[in-house]
């Protein structure tokens, strides 16, 4: 009886130990999968100006930047504002109309840039949707404190997202994970009054 | 032995059938999604909540408006096309706020806001129950989509559980103009 007690305990222990190290070497092996990925994670590609980007959701052609002293539909800029200024090309790529472009551009070299502003050439109105297999040319404007210093040459990374037929919440399809398919260098020509 | 053999067995059959019924059961978006009525151009489609009628399409190459008193003209790489419509609501007051054609290609265009202000814009009109409504929607779109075509229209984007109309247009009716003028009073 009080043999048969013991034996049960020790089991009790053995499982609990056996389950103990698998815990661990699971949490063990995320993590060095989790740094390994890390380590040799592949470097986003530098791309110059002017070459289609396929950013999954987005065809994005960077073709250059400028600072300008009004925006491209011809208001005036407040007082002590500059407009950054860059030139692309987006394309849809997608299956319906769609205006998720706002977080396809970031800033690189630029501390807190505020959010950018796009605009239609076309029209020379505010952009909304752009529809599938129609390429656009747009012009996105960020509005800087004219005192603001820039960098010469301008890093823009390009951000891209995955489609995926069916998500894990509602299993509807869906673009996700952005990450960074591509950096662009674009040198920044500086437009008349820019520096007042 | 035999024991462990059964017990195994069992295990492995349920293991499968409950595959069986995940991998069949429908998801949450299909659930969820809309309730679709379809029909042709010719007839008067209706749903449980509002009816529609294709009038008139028209196709263009430029359109131009009167907005807020400014002349407006806009251009296109692809094609315009504006659908006329009769649009009636059956039991309360809504807008029908989604509009698209779902193209050749199968991809779906949104109707534009890009002639936001012209005149007859069915978007910004209230439907009354029982008074029909005709209006106009404006679409921007690749020539080539416009060969085959359907008119979806619905009271929200993506819809839950509320109704969908699908009008199959017919390519053929399709009036192809240089220039279209959109006035007050029709086009």
């Amino acid at each position: 009886m009080n043999q048969s007690a013991i034996s049960k305990a020790n089991k009790a222990l053995y499982t609990r130990i056996i389950a103990g190290i698998g815990g661990l070497l699971a949490g063990a092996l995320s993590l060095g999968l989790s740094i390994y990925e890390t380590r040799t994670g592949t470097e986003v590609a530098q791309v110059p100006p002017g070459k289609p980007v396929d950013a999954g959701q987005w065809m994005v052609i960077l073709n250059s930047g400028s600072v300008a002293t009004e925006t491209p539909d011809g208001r005036h800029l407040p007082d002590g504002k500059k407009a950054l200024t860059l030139d692309l090309t987006l394309e849809n790529m997608t299956a319906e109309s769609s205006n998720l472009y706002r977080d396809t551009l970031k800033l690189e070299n630029l501390a807190n840039p505020p959010a950018p502003q796009f605009y239609l050439v076309r029209d020379n109105d505010l952009l909304w949707d752009l529809q599938p297999m129609m390429p656009e040319k747009v012009k996105v404007v960020w509005q800087l404190p004219a005192t603001q210093t820039l960098p010469k040459v301008l890093n823009v990374a390009i951000v891209g997202t995955t489609y995926k037929p069916k998500d894990n919440l509602y299993a509807a399809p869906g673009w996700f994970n952005p990450n960074d398919v591509a950096r662009v260098g674009l040198p920044l020509s500086v437009g008349q009054g820019a520096n007042p | 032995m035999i024991r462990l053999l059964l017990s195994l067995l069992l295990v492995g059959m349920t293991a499968l059938l409950l595959a069986f019924l995940q991998s069949t059961t429908p998801s949450y978006a299909v659930l969820t999604g809309p309730i679709e009525t379809s029909g042709p151009q010719k007839d008067t489609v209706s749903s449980k909540t509002f009816s529609v009628k294709v009038a008139k399409l028209l196709r263009a190459k430029t359109i131009a408006f009167t907005s807020y008193g400014k002349p407006v003209e806009r251009q296109t790489e692809g094609a315009w096309l504006i659908v006329s419509v009769e649009l009636q609501s059956k039991y309360d007051t809504m807008t029908i706020q989604a509009a698209a054609i779902e193209g050749a290609s199968g991809r779906s265009y949104r109707q534009t806001h890009r002639a936001d202000g012209a005149p007859r814009l069915l978007s910004s009109k209230d439907l009354q129950p029982g008074l029909p409504t005709t209006g106009i929607f404006i679409f921007e779109l690749p020539e080539d989509e416009t060969s085959n075509m359907a008119l979806v229209l619905s009271r929200q984007p993506s819809p839950q559980l509320d109704s969908e109309i699908r009008v199959k247009l017919d390519g053929e009716t399709v009036e192809t103009r240089d220039r279209v003028e959109i006035g007050n009073n029709g086009v």
